[in-house]
């Protein structure tokens, strides 16, 4: 009885093992006087593409893929083309270590990007930083990612998505100038990125000379908003602040034109989602992003165009800094000297400076946190504009 | 060779959280045994797994230690509440156990020690897989010999009729008492050890997603016996890794073949392994209780 | 503070629209459908369907999506309920196969409709406003209010005064015994999951409506609540359904208003927990708690 279901968990997971990661061949059979081709260049993306952060899909995988393409077809690294292996890390951590294990073990790639969200990451970052391979966070925007991490060292690790601590600040001193803000309240969830923003800008809150007079707190579990934006409104503040995901912050939206007419809506980057752009009181929002549509740099120019045709649809953030991610790592990987070795690829990754991207100018800082400029948007006519 | 280490390098995660995921269905197990319906295990695990986490961070202890600690700590935490619901039962009783774990979760995410819905991130991976499956063996053992001794006769008995066992001198409530607590025992020693696989927590790992979750491993194993809670956590654990391929159509799948389990195997999974048991006890009608 | 009042009232409305349905199937048939919240979400967004594919009006949609629930409940029961119904399987099993279906149906939604939350085309909602001197209340939102309570009284009253009603509650008390007295048993049944189904359906329409937005995962949180519901109001009682959807609204509300915030939470499991400790049949409740 024993031995048999012994044999069947066995059974099960090689099964696992013939299903995951196909390798299509590599290179086409050459003719006789053109050198072998290079074998390709293997790198990862964890993204969720189930669980609560599915949302964050097609678009996350789409602005890598586009990048990849777009590579191979102007000749690839050296010669060598670019071969994306997508997992699912199902927005949890335990799918997110065994997709990065996979990437590491199996597929033995040369560098990584992902996962999705910051509580994967938690798990998933410190098995790269053990194993030696250089990751690249495409949507990580908390506290502790890069630079000083709680599981240790962790300078394998890179961010290119614009973090909070950067961000937020830019976002609270455009409003406190332009709005003439002298006291706000501030709503905010129960999970990790809502918390981590409350932290961030209360500092930058006080920072400029701004009281916070209430922090309202609200939970995943909250279905109405109207009694949360009540509380907010007894403390007659000049905006309110919604440290939230997008589905929370639209009712908040709504709440607050109703019963904070004339009001704005500051947020950090949960407030950057393409599905509030429909939201009828979306022109309130007041937010930092990493990534603005309207920017007439030709590089962005040339993505949303390319990203249109190919996908039929417009990009969005999380697509322009995956994209942004991997022609990064695609400058990093040309000046390594060695496209397959994971140190030289982290040095080499260490050195970008002021790359054309989507984003803007695009350097790692000495923590390997992204530099870039933040742009402060709010939304008119369901888009996103430079908040003036 | 080799291609077989990176498969289990590669799934040395997977392997692992199946052997947690068993030892708390069999925490589940036990409990349903004796003919209690518990949805509170789940927070037990986020005891043991919170106290053992901080007393290696905040107090340098040793890991068995730590883990011991956290395992009683769940024990002791199980007293009240199994005195409190002892009168209940059924759906009411599953449904008080899981009130119980929602409020020990919500006091997980106001004390600021456990750092509140940030969780606690960096923590040491000491969990080796010898760990795990060695406390999985003594446990399915233990629970097992128990089943043929007094008190897992006694536990038999309440689980088939309360009432006629109380009029046979057994001390029922003591009796489900001890379930309880022996099941939160396994529940937080499994929650400690899973704290130190994944190097971070947070107390929505242990809502009632959790406790549902351990509730199906334990019931589409199959209950009546020591090895279906086992069976069901590993097939339940694997299949969303096994069934990868799939992408997009994976939680469809997934669905597809818990309903399947559920509606024509009224044993569990453990059907597969005891086919003659089964077809017996589907001639005389007893298939969904024995 | 009488705003606060409105919206304590408003909440309540809410979960006691989702409870009716859940509470429903649980009194005649002791089934925790945990499908429930799917039915819900389903409502939605055949609402959506209806409107944005179909291009039909908002009042015909609501009726569409209602009649598809009611539908897809009698489905539900066929492929879920009854095959364990008809082994006598014990009642865990009935909750395990309504997650199974939800795991199923969710997935079917986001494939087609993506993760993320979605608004109605613009205008396809109803917007009216009642103004009742200073106050303006919202059309979508009173309707929910008035409908919860209304819908509360019909079911009791068809529960308790018609033939139907008495079907059901013979059903409620033994299956077998109904059967022999000549009850539809099947016809019961399906009718019973129809209803259900077709509430929470409507619930899940007109929160839709109220909010403008929409996502495959609208259920959950109103899940949990519908068994502190329940168990406050009293398993198997709808009035108690109700009354429990009040206090738990009110409750979360005041808790808001009074307590620090990180306890808010605890407010409704420690009501839940208080009231299955000292007084289990909860307010109304007819059924015994050691009823398995």
């Amino acid at each position: 009885m024993m031995r048999r279901a012994a044999v069947g968990l066995v059974g099960v997971l090689l099964l696992a093992n013939c299903g995951g990661g196909t390798t299509p061949p590599s290179g086409n059979p050459a003719t006789a006087t053109v050198a072998a081709p290079k074998p390709d260049i293997k790198i990862g993306l964890a993204t969720a593409k189930s669980g609560a952060a599915n949302f964050y899909n097609p678009q996350q995988s789409n602005g890598a893929l586009l990048a990849v393409d777009q590579i191979n077809a102007a000749g690839g690294i050296a010669g060598a083309k670019l071969q994306l292996i997508v997992e699912d890390d199902g927005s949890v951590r335990d799918q997110g270590i065994t997709a990065f294990r996979k990437f590491i073990e199996q597929d033995k790639v040369v560098a990584i990007l992902g996962p999705t969200l910051s509580a994967v990451a938690a798990g998933a970052h410190p098995v790269a930083q053990a194993g030696g391979v250089p990751v690249i966070a495409i949507s990580n925007t908390g506290l502790g990612i890069v630079g000083k991490c709680e599981y240790g060292p962790c300078d394998w690790i890179f961010r290119a998505s614009l973090g909070e601590q950067s961000a937020v600040p830019e976002t609270v001193k455009a409003a406190t100038q332009k709005l003439g803000l002298k006291k706000v309240v501030i709503i905010y969830g129960d999970g990790k990125f809502e918390l981590d923003d409350l932290t961030i800008f209360k500092e930058a809150f006080k920072a400029n000379g701004v009281t916070v007079s209430k922090e309202i707190a609200y939970t995943a579990k909250d279905v109405d908003f109207a009694p949360f934006v009540t509380q907010a409104k007894g403390e007659s503040p000049d905006a309110v602040v919604a440290s939230s995901l997008a589905g929370p912050a639209g009712k908040i939206l709504d709440e607050v034109a109703k019963q904070l007419p004339g009001k704005r809506v500051i947020g950090g980057n949960g407030l950057n989602s393409a599905a509030l752009l429909s939201n009828a009181n979306a022109g309130l929002i007041v937010v930092g992003t990493a990534w603005s549509k309207a920017s007439t740099d030709k590089t962005n120019t040339d993505f949303i165009a390319a990203y249109k045709t190919k996908f039929g649809a417009d990009p969005d953030q999380f697509a322009a800094q995956s994209y942004t991610a991997m022609i990064v790592l695609a400058d990093a990987l040309k000046r390594s000297g060695n496209a397959t070795d994971r140190a030289a690829v982290k040095k080499a990754l260490e050195g970008v400076s002021s790359l054309a991207t989507p984003l803007g100018a695009f350097s790692f800082t000495a923590d390997h946190d992204v530099k870039q400029p933040t742009f402060v948007m709010t939304v008119k006519d369901g888009q996103f504009i430079p908040f003036q | 060779m080799d291609a077989v280490l990176d498969l289990l390098r590669t799934y040395s995660t997977t392997i692992a959280v199946i052997g947690v995921s068993a030892l708390l269905a069999l925490s589940v197990w036990l409990t349903l045994y004796a003919g209690q319906l518990t949805l509170g295990n789940a927070a037990f695990m986020g005891v043991g797994a919170y106290v053992s986490a901080l007393l290696g961070r905040l107090l340098d202890a040793p890991f068995p230690l730590a883990l011991l600690i956290g395992a009683f700590a769940a024990a002791v935490l199980a007293l009240p509440l199994g005195v409190i619901v002892f009168r209940l039962r059924g759906v009411y009783l599953a449904i008080a156990t899981l009130a119980f774990g929602e409020i020990v979760r919500v006091i997980l995410l106001a004390t600021p020690i456990t750092g509140k819905g940030q969780g606690l991130n960096g923590i040491p991976p000491k969990t080796e897989l010898w760990h795990i499956y060695l406390s999985l063996l003594v446990v399915a053992y233990v629970l097992w010999r128990v089943q043929g001794s007094t008190i897992g006769r006694a536990w038999a008995a309440i689980r088939e009729d309360e009432i006629a066992s109380a009029s046979q001198g057994i001390a029922v409530g003591q009796h489900k008492l001890a379930a309880f607590v022996i099941g939160a025992l396994i529940a937080g020693w499994a929650g400690g050890l899973s704290a130190h696989v994944t190097f971070s927590i947070d107390p929505s790992d242990f809502g009632f997603t959790k406790a549902v979750q351990v509730l199906v491993f334990a019931v589409v194993g199959g209950v009546p016996n020591v090895l279906g809670p086992i069976l069901g956590a590993g097939v339940l654990t694997a299949l969303p890794e096994v069934l990868r391929p799939l992408k997009d159509y994976r939680d469809i799948f997934q669905g597809a073949i818990l309903l399947l389990v559920i509606i024509y195997l009224p044993r569990g999974l453990v059907t597969f392994i005891d086919v003659r048991r089964t077809r017996r006890l589907s001639r005389i009608g007893a298939v969904d209780v024995a | 503070m009488a705003e606060q009042l409105y919206n304590a009232v408003f909440i309540g409305s809410i979960y006691a629209l989702f409870a009716l349905g859940f509470a429903l199937v649980f009194s005649v048939l002791d089934i925790l459908n945990l499908a429930h919240p799917t039915v819900f979400m389903l409502g939605a967004f055949a609402a959506l369907f209806a409107i944005g594919t179909l291009g039909l009006p908002w009042f015909v949609a609501l009726v569409v999506a209602v009649l598809f629930t009611g539908l897809f409940g009698i489905v539900l029961d066929r492929v879920a309920f009854a095959p364990l119904r008809s082994r006598g399987a014990p009642a865990l099993s009935s909750m395990i196969s309504s997650l199974a279906v939800t795991l199923i149906v969710v997935r079917l939604v986001e494939l087609r409709y993506g993760g993320d939350f979605i608004t109605f085309p613009a205008g396809a909602v109803p917007a009216f406003v009642l103004r009742v001197g200073d106050a303006t209340f919202e059309g979508v939102r009173l309707a929910i209010v008035v409908l919860s309570i209304a819908l509360m009284l019909v079911l009791t009253y068809i529960l308790q005064r018609t033939q139907l009603g008495r079907d059901l509650r013979a059903l409620a008390e033994n299956p077998r015994a109904a059967r022999l007295l000549g009850v539809d048993v099947e016809r019961a049944i399906a009718v019973t999951f129809f209803v259900s189904s077709a509430l929470g359906g409507l619930a899940g329409v007109l929160l839709a409506f109220a909010y403008n937005t929409l996502d495959s995962k609208m259920g959950v949180p109103l899940e949990l609540r519908a068994f502190t519901v329940m168990v406050v109001g009293g398993m198997g009682s709808l009035p108690g359904a109700v009354i429990g959807a009040y206090i738990l609204g009110f409750g979360e509300v005041a808790s808001l208003v009074y307590l620090p915030t990180e306890l808010r939470d605890a407010f409704a499991f420690g009501l839940l927990f208080l009231v299955l400790v000292a007084r289990p049949t909860g307010l109304l409740g007819q059924k015994s708690p050691d009823r398995v």
